[in-house]
């Protein structure tokens, strides 16, 4: 324990110059601003700046960098509720019930609780980091590919109780989602599939260009048939939320947090699903499921707190171990490698400044992100009483921007065209959009992980129950299928009964 | 044939299932399938899109006797301007650069709208292009090109 | 146009002048034309040459064929910042990993030869994926100029720590007990570290099975669980696991011990003799880009590798600088496939 306070003091040192304050701000800002431009995401413009950390100490570099992602968290909840664009796979969830939220006039609780929760998210997953982080990595590396495998048939599961509307075109949305995912060069074989010899095509489809046509133009095209009436209270009360919505909230937001701190270290991929995982958990737990789809506040606060969880501790494998989570976490250990600075299981004790600087930074961070977004709030409430007629052409322009900076691609501009007309047809016919969304992004993981796991098998189907981590999680599966399952027998035995 | 379709949206929505079911079932037939120790290519997609032509089938069925709900009309109007400004500014913004393709965007896309007042139009565009180069050209370092040459 | 006269009367002394007239005046629009041509080459090669000087004009786009943060992109960043440095351009890095590096090298490929496509590659998409590869969407010698080879890094044969072998005879021993029970993972098909387990596969006859990753993160992931018992990868990824004991590094597949790690034998020495494999990292640009932009990159890059902080950094990867000038390199990779070529021959590799 005293070493522990001794490390953070040894942090808190490193975090809190004035010149490491500046960069995570600076981080912070950053981004907040690229996770609410839509298209744009955290990696890309990691990317970007890598250069800039060169001339610049390992720790500061670091400290905003890191910055930049979990800034960008913050910043993609924003667009998620305000105009339904979700800014990468965590954002997806968010959309469902922050949307609608904001369409009823309650677009400032939503993003007051999101902020809060991630605050608190934060805060809780930097201790966690502080505390457990060499031995949750032993953890993480129990998980090979079978257990990542049920890991995901438990997310898409979820997934499909996710939907508020027709269970069987839920998961007929999440099967396309899953079709969809594996367009692109096959890992094992080399192989193109679907690519109709399109060079854009060949490493898949972007998840940026699905998520902006099925939720950003469908919404817009929707929006404009409908006159473009869209209720919007600017109340100042209505700013902030309600004690009502507190106290509905904070249970949520615990058990989010405690949700994506455990996904979040995964290697494999686990903060992915930590949102919709969480979703699920507070669907299932609520007194009125009912509620979920149109604007219940739990929907977002236990998805924001877990992604923010997630963000936050999928750092321990990059830090502990030196095995990126995620593509964000690669880039960072390549600037950790620019730096000069061998990542790994050492990096904790050769560098404790690098170490403890960093973690202190997060929490710092996050209050930084609170103190930033709350006030923001206000202007972003400001900003959807302009009139719709002038605000979707900046949505779009916005979007197509986005869309088109990923590869300088007119081809995937016009793509998300294509997935715009698709969304709106699917939004005539009521099939949900985000059970597609979350398929797509599972999908080429799960049969990668499938794969491996029977070759390491040699074949053998078995291996998905031999092994204690997937079997739990398989049935956990099953007992949640049985929940799904379950209403809906017993309402047909209630018709046959009364008949 | 005197069936009604008691809900057309499910209907529809069952048929879209069995298109896609099909395409991916017809394009994976090029793809090697390989056994299940050694999956091919071709084997996840396939067994994708029977699933999904089976619920298809299933969703369609259904909606011959539940559900009463039609589909609600839709304008074409803002579906072919809106689609029609993203094609136009996905074409134009390469070889004509931001500034002539935001214009194409924002006009075509206003012509979606309900009003289309030219001053307000105008207003806007030199007001979101200001936006748009400051943002993404100077201030995010995007390397879009602006202006035709 | 001052040289016509000039021309002509060289021309004149040398051949024989036909009488008949018309055979006079084609050989007056023969000598006109061959004097504009010469005109033109000595015009271009000026205007080339002040072409080389102002360049670049705009943004240079370098395609990488790794994801963002792998070792190809680290080391196509460090360029890129120096030339930023240097010439006040940017320099956009267009990540396209995956698939052996075939979709970054065929845009490369197609790309505008106009000196600001360039393309940062590792060794095996020139040398081995020809002849590893069935259906290769470019040509690694009509498709590419050489610009530069920026650095080389040595691979590693590692263990799991539960493996019961500490040398590589003890690895083959085991491995020919057990046939086809061993793991052993690879970064990809046709990477540098996949033609290291082959041709190991192939020189000592141990039956392993080959499981492949999307890249080495995933791998590491999976052998540092004990999922997979044996890897060959690049130095930097290993290191600091071997240093923490959690993996046991057998040898180098390097010709000659490095001097990171002195006292690995290098698997030659330790049981397979001849056995040597080589992962450089360099850079190409599109055929048919302008000869003196090519070396006014290559002089850049070899002035890059000399500077002081960027020794550090690669040092810290592991990786050591080369300067070859592009004919030396074009040379080299000419050989190399060769090799390779050869290896997989003789190795009963089947091209997949």
């Amino acid at each position: 324990m005293m070493e522990l306070i001794n490390h953070l003091i040894l942090g808190f040192g490193v975090a809190l110059t004035p010149i490491n304050l500046l960069y995570c701000l600076f981080g912070v800002s950053i981004g907040t601003l690229i996770g609410v431009l839509p298209g744009i995401g955290p990696l890309a413009t990691i990317a970007m700046l890598l250069p800039l950390t060169f001339n610049v100490p390992a720790v500061s570099a670091l400290i905003m960098l890191a910055g930049i992602y979990y800034g960008a968290m913050y910043g993609g909840s924003t667009t998620s509720i305000l105009v339904n664009i979700p800014g990468e796979a965590a954002s997806v969830v968010t959309c469902l019930d922050g949307y609608q939220m904001a369409r009823q006039g309650r677009a400032g609780p939503a993003l007051a609780i999101a902020a809060l929760g991630s605050f608190f998210a934060g805060c809780v997953a930097t201790v966690i980091i502080a505390l457990f982080a060499p031995p949750l990595a032993e953890v993480a590396l129990k998980f090979g590919p079978a257990e990542y495998f049920s890991l995901m048939v438990l997310g898409l599961v979820s997934a499909a109780v996710l939907a508020h509307g027709s269970l069987l075109k839920a998961i007929a949305m999440i099967l396309l989602g899953l079709l969809l995912g594996l367009v692109g060069t096959d890992v094992n074989s080399r192989v193109r599939r679907f690519t109709f010899g399109i060079p854009d095509l060949f490493d898949g489809i972007s998840f940026v260009v699905i998520a902006m046509g099925l939720f950003a133009f469908a919404e817009v095209i929707t929006n404009l048939e409908r006159k473009g009436k869209r209720v919007v209270l600017t109340d100042v009360q209505t700013l902030l939320p309600t004690r009502a919505d507190l106290k509905a909230s904070w249970k949520a937001v615990v058990r989010g947090t405690g949700l994506g701190s455990l996904l979040g270290i995964l290697p494999g991929g686990g903060a992915i699903i930590s949102s919709f995982a969480s979703y699920t958990l507070e669907k299932r737990l609520a007194a009125d499921p009912s509620r979920f789809g149109k604007g219940a506040i739990e929907g977002v606060a236990g998805p924001e707190s877990a992604n923010n969880a997630g963000a936050q501790s999928s750092f321990i494998p990059m830090l502990t171990l030196g095995i990126p989570s995620n593509a964000v976490m690669a880039v960072m250990l390549g600037a950790m490698m620019i730096q000069g600075i061998i990542p790994g299981p050492q990096v904790m004790t050769e560098r404790p400044h690098l170490f403890w600087g960093l973690i202190a930074s997060m929490w710092v961070g996050n209050l930084m992100l609170v103190v930033i977004n709350l006030p923001l709030i206000g202007i972003w409430i400001r900003l959807l009483t302009v009139p719709y007629r002038l605000l979707y052409p900046a949505i779009l322009l916005f979007c197509c921007i986005g869309a088109y900076s990923l590869s300088n691609s007119s081809f995937e501009v016009a793509l998300t065209a294509g997935f715009g007309l698709l969304g709106y047809i699917f939004a005539k016919l009521d099939c949900e959009p985000a059970p597609l969304l979350l398929g797509f992004i599972l999908g080429p993981m799960m049969e990668e992980y499938l794969l491996r796991a029977m070759r390491l098998s040699r074949g053998d189907p078995t291996v998905f129950f031999t092994r204690p981590i997937s079997l739990a999680m398989l049935v956990a599966v099953a007992f949640l299928i049985l929940m799904i399952i379950a209403p809906a027998v017993r309402r047909k035995r209630k018709e046959v009964f009364h008949e | 044939m005197g069936i009604k379709i008691r809900s057309p949206k499910d209907f529809y929505s069952g048929l879209v299932f069995i298109l896609f079911g099909v395409l991916a079932i017809a394009l994976s037939r090029d793809y090697p399938m390989g056994s299940a120790m050694r999956m091919g290519p071709g084997y996840f997609p396939s067994i994708l899109g029977g699933l999904l032509i089976l619920l298809g089938f299933v969703i369609a069925g259904r909606a011959l006797f539940v559900g009463a709900e039609g589909i609600k009309g839709g304008a074409v109007r803002p579906l072919l301007m809106v689609l029609g400004a993203v094609v136009a500014f996905a074409f134009m913004v390469q070889p004509l650069g931001l500034v002539l393709a935001t214009l194409a965007l924002v006009v075509i896309s206003c012509l979606g709208g309900l009003e289309f007042h030219v001053y307000e139009v105008g207003l806007l565009y030199l007001l979101l292009t200001a936006l748009a180069v400051g943002l993404f050209i100077y201030g995010v370092g995007l390397p879009i090109k602006v202006w035709p040459v | 146009m001052n040289r016509l006269p000039d021309v002509a009367v060289i021309f004149s002394r040398f051949k024989p002048i036909l009488s008949r007239r018309r055979c006079l005046v084609n050989m007056k629009l023969v000598l006109r034309l061959a004097s504009m041509v010469l005109a033109a080459v000595v015009l271009t090669s000026a205007a080339g040459d002040a072409l080389a000087q102002t360049y670049p004009t705009k943004y240079i786009r370098v395609f990488v064929p790794a994801p963002a943060g792998g070792g190809t992109d680290i080391l196509a960043r460090i360029i890129g910042q120096k030339f930023t440095e240097k010439w006040g351009q940017q320099v956009v890095i267009e990540n396209r990993g995956g698939a052996s590096g075939t979709i970054a090298a065929e845009m490369a490929a197609k790309s505008a030869p106009d000196g600001y496509n360039l393309f940062m590659l590792y060794s095996g998409i020139l040398t081995i994926n020809p002849s590893l590869l069935k259906k290769l969407p470019y040509d690694p010698i009509k498709d590419f100029t050489p610009v530069a080879i920026f650095v080389q890094v040595p691979n590693i044969l590692v263990v799991h720590p539960s493996v019961p072998a500490k040398s590589v005879k003890e690895l083959i021993a085991l491995a020919k007990s057990k046939p086809g029970q061993l793991n052993c993972a690879s970064s990809g098909i046709g990477v540098s570290n996949y033609m290291c387990m082959e041709l190991f596969k192939s020189m000592t006859g141990v039956d392993w099975v080959h499981i492949p990753y999307k890249g080495g993160a995933p791998a590491m992931i999976d052998l540092l669980g004990g999922q997979v018992q044996v890897m060959f990868n690049n130095l930097v990824e290993l290191v600091p696991h071997i240093k923490a004991g959690k993996l046991r590094a057998l040898a180098v597949a390097t010709p000659k011990r490095i001097s990171a790690m002195p006292d690995l034998p290098t698997i030659a020495e330790a049981g397979v003799p001849g056995y040597e494999n080589l992962l450089w990292y360099g850079m190409v640009a599109p055929a048919g880009t302008p000869k003196e932009i090519i070396n006014k990159l290559s002089a850049e890059i070899l002035k890059i590798q000399q500077m002081p902080d960027v020794k550090e950094r690669l040092n810290t990867m592991g990786a050591e600088p080369i300067d070859f000038t592009p004919e030396q390199m074009d040379a080299y990779i000419k050989a190399e496939m060769a090799k390779w070529a050869k290896v997989i021959k003789e190795a009963g590799i089947q091209p997949e």
